[in-house]
């Protein structure tokens, strides 16, 4: 092992050292990433949440309700007229969740002084749960909004009741009976509010456990997983790119050392071609390794970019490592000189990392392309990064990309290194 | 130390190297003089395996041939390319190599310093290379082949493209490392190097060995006649070829007759002149 481990300090100590190699496996990658994630709308429309609306109640109450939702700031409303139109465009994706005020909101909306609750539905995609979550929160925090000032204090909300029924008992232009309906209403308002604070021995707000709105939320799966943030997409593509320097870098140290005449060096030393072609590979894997972790570090750290598996992230990202450390020993083995060979080979692996999502998002690209995007490792990087990031993939679907990666890592390693010992200095 | 026997590599119909036989013994210099393309970069590729001779056999004497890994641990190499990392210091160059060749901690740690000392380089070990002159780079290109200290030394054109104060280090360096009993495999193609330093040198020319010997050897055997040129007072110049030149300058300028000489110059043989008698052409050519 000492034999590999010099020999991949040795390398690693090289790519640190030339400013060119290390601009373009370090900093160009997060330029890269930071450009493209702010050109594509960064941390997610300044983090409000899309959401379609449909009242099917059509009440004034429920009109009202729904300029509140409307008007908040938090959220982004598109208005459809159809419960079903909107649970389609959740399940494509294009939207955190579909509000549904149901009919039957008005008669709600009147019990609630009795203590009963306003019933809206949603349709949430089940892998956006955490937005559900807050979308839930915010509804109700819309309907405090509209009956605190009423609801809020039990003190005053009782002094209010009482001189209202001093004015009901006193007036002359009511009947009996109506009378008699309105303490029956007061009774019921004025038994929410007593009782309920008799109620709690603790002596805490009942009304601050109790939801005015009931969000009945149901599950649609999207078609198609979307990011959170665009800097979920660049920083993938900005890890692309770092690749492609680590690959370029270190598949040509060898017509680097053979031009330089240091490979000669290493070849009559008592180590085998073996070693140098291992330690090699371990100088570009641990490269890659440390390009991407720089970079998942800085968007989650910097950014707060949200990698929803890690574990699976850090599979994708060894997977992603080992096949390319085989596609950078592959074009070592290719790469007589630093010019010709060298340069068909880099201009080879430009080709490979644009179409596998460096410049453009697989999942933007038309259905040839992503096709076509298949003979690209970095598209399978790409794939496996995104799986683990946010398009929640499962063990058995990040199988394929993780192997496909391991494949490209295998076969590229045994090419390349027939290549390099058939070749002579 | 090291015995090459009927060495024979051929690329496609060029025959590099062409039956060369040679033994560098223990603690000797062994010169290799030949112009450039004359096969002394493959014989030393094939002495220690880098290249795989198309006939013949190398052995390193009681530990085996250099294709084998352990075996090219007793040999070091300067190649004639300058074999260092410009972007590495002098120190890590050095360093890295030694690890290559098994030398741990504190065993790699005091070589490094004195193959950098030996080679004057000490000042300047921490300082990239990249920042070196080509003289220094020379004097580490050596050190890189010294640092694990083996017994057998091959260095293919050690003072190529140098200034002559590094060329200086570098022949000083190369004599006192014979004298500590390493054994020098040497190209050259300046026949003042191989005259200065090598016990016995092989001429080499067209991948075939033409003579080997001492210095001595080589000149008595072909270096022909020392030439004695007389300019006479009157200018005209008079040569004699001679064996001895001492009797002949004695006796031109005997009293009575050195009245009319202007000046006598003494042209020896050397390893020149013998390889312009065995193959017509100058070293230089």
């Amino acid at each position: 092992m000492g034999p590999i481990w010099a020999m991949a300090i040795k390398d690693l100590r090289h790519l640190l050292r030339d400013k060119g190699a290390a601009f373009f496996a370090l900093v160009f990658p997060l330029l890269v990433a930071f450009f493209f994630g702010a050109i594509f709308g960064g941390g997610g429309g300044g983090g409000t949440l899309r959401v379609i609306l449909v009242d099917e109640d059509g009440s004034p109450a429920s009109a009202l309700f729904a300029s509140d939702i409307a008007a908040d700031a938090a959220l982004r409303v598109t208005t459809v007229t159809d419960r079903d139109a909107a649970a389609a465009v959740v399940r494509r994706g294009d939207a955190v969740a579909a509000i549904i005020i149901p009919r039957g909101f008005s008669d709600q909306a009147d019990q609630v002084f009795a203590g009963g609750s306003m019933q809206v539905e949603g349709v949430v995609d089940p892998a956006r749960r955490a937005e559900a979550g807050l979308l839930t929160g915010k509804l109700n925090e819309l309907a405090f909004r509209q009956m605190v000032r009423t609801f809020g204090d039990n003190e005053k909300m009782s002094k209010a009741l009482d001189s209202a029924r001093i004015s009901i008992t006193a007036a002359t232009d009511l009947t009996p009976v109506q009378k008699g309906l309105f303490s029956v209403m007061f009774d019921a308002v004025g038994n929410l509010a007593r009782g309920g604070a008799t109620s709690q021995a603790d002596g805490t707000n009942p009304l601050g456990s109790w939801n005015p709105v009931q969000v009945t939320l149901s599950e649609v799966t999207s078609e198609r997983a979307v990011p959170t943030s665009a800097y979920q997409i660049s920083f993938t593509q900005g890890i692309i790119w770092g690749l492609m320097g680590c690959v370029t870098t270190f598949g040509l140290s060898m017509a680097f050392e053979r031009s330089r005449g240091t490979l000669l060096r290493l070849v009559v030393s008592p180590i085998s071609m073996r070693h140098v072609l291992a330690g090699k590979a371990l100088a570009c894997f641990i490269a890659c390794m440390a390009v991407q972790a720089l970079l998942l570090a800085v968007g989650v750290l910097a950014l707060g970019i949200r990698i929803d598996q890690p574990a699976m992230m850090l599979v994708a990202a060894v997977a992603a490592a080992f096949g390319f450390t085989g596609v950078m020993m592959l074009m070592a083995g290719m790469s007589r000189t630093e010019g010709g060979g060298a340069g068909m080979g880099r201009a080879l692996i430009l080709v490979l990392a644009m179409i596998g999502g460096g410049t453009v998002p697989l999942f933007v690209m038309p259905q040839y392309m992503q096709t076509a995007s298949k003979i690209s490792p970095f598209s399978w990087a790409t794939i496996a990064m995104e799986g683990a990031m946010w398009r929640g993939f499962s063990m058995f679907e990040m199988a394929v990309p993780v192997g496909v990666l391991l494949g490209f890592g295998v076969v590229g390693f045994a090419a390349g290194a027939w290549c390099l010992r058939h070749r002579t200095l | 130390m090291l015995r090459l026997n009927q060495l024979r590599k051929s690329f496609g119909a060029v025959a590099a190297v062409d039956s060369v036989s040679l033994e560098i013994r223990r603690g000797e210099v062994f010169g290799l003089l030949g112009p450039n393309g004359a096969g002394k970069s493959t014989t030393i590729g094939m002495a220690v395996g880098l290249l795989a001779p198309d006939s013949g056999s190398v052995e390193l004497e009681g530990v085996g041939p250099p294709t084998d890994p352990k075996v090219r641990a007793h040999i070091g190499v300067a190649p004639q390319a300058l074999a260092v990392y410009d972007d590495l210091t002098g120190e890590e160059n050095l360093r890295f190599f030694g690890r290559l060749y098994g030398l741990r901690a504190s065993v790699l740690r005091e070589r490094v310093a004195a193959v950098l000392e030996m080679v004057g380089l000490s000042a300047r070990s921490a300082d990239r290379v990249g920042t070196y002159s080509g003289g220094m780079k020379r004097r580490l290109n050596l050190a890189a082949a010294l640092v694990h200290d083996p017994p057998l030394l091959l260095l293919d054109e050690p003072t190529a493209g140098v200034d002559p104060q590094s060329r200086n280090n570098i022949l000083d360096l190369v004599r006192e490392l014979a004298s500590r009993g390493r054994s020098i495999g040497y190209t050259t193609h300046y026949m003042e190097e191989a005259d200065r330093l090598c016990d016995r040198v092989a001429i080499i020319d067209k991948g075939r060995i033409l003579a080997l010997g001492t210095v001595h050897e080589l000149i008595e055997r072909h270096g022909g006649k020392s030439l004695i040129t007389v300019t006479r007072e009157n200018g005209e110049d008079q040569r004699i070829e001679t064996a001895d030149p001492l009797p002949d300058i004695t006796r031109l300028l005997a009293p009575g007759s050195s009245e009319s000489v202007r000046a006598v110059r003494i042209d020896r043989p050397d390893l020149e002149s013998v390889f312009l008698s065995l193959t017509g052409r100058s070293l230089r050519d």
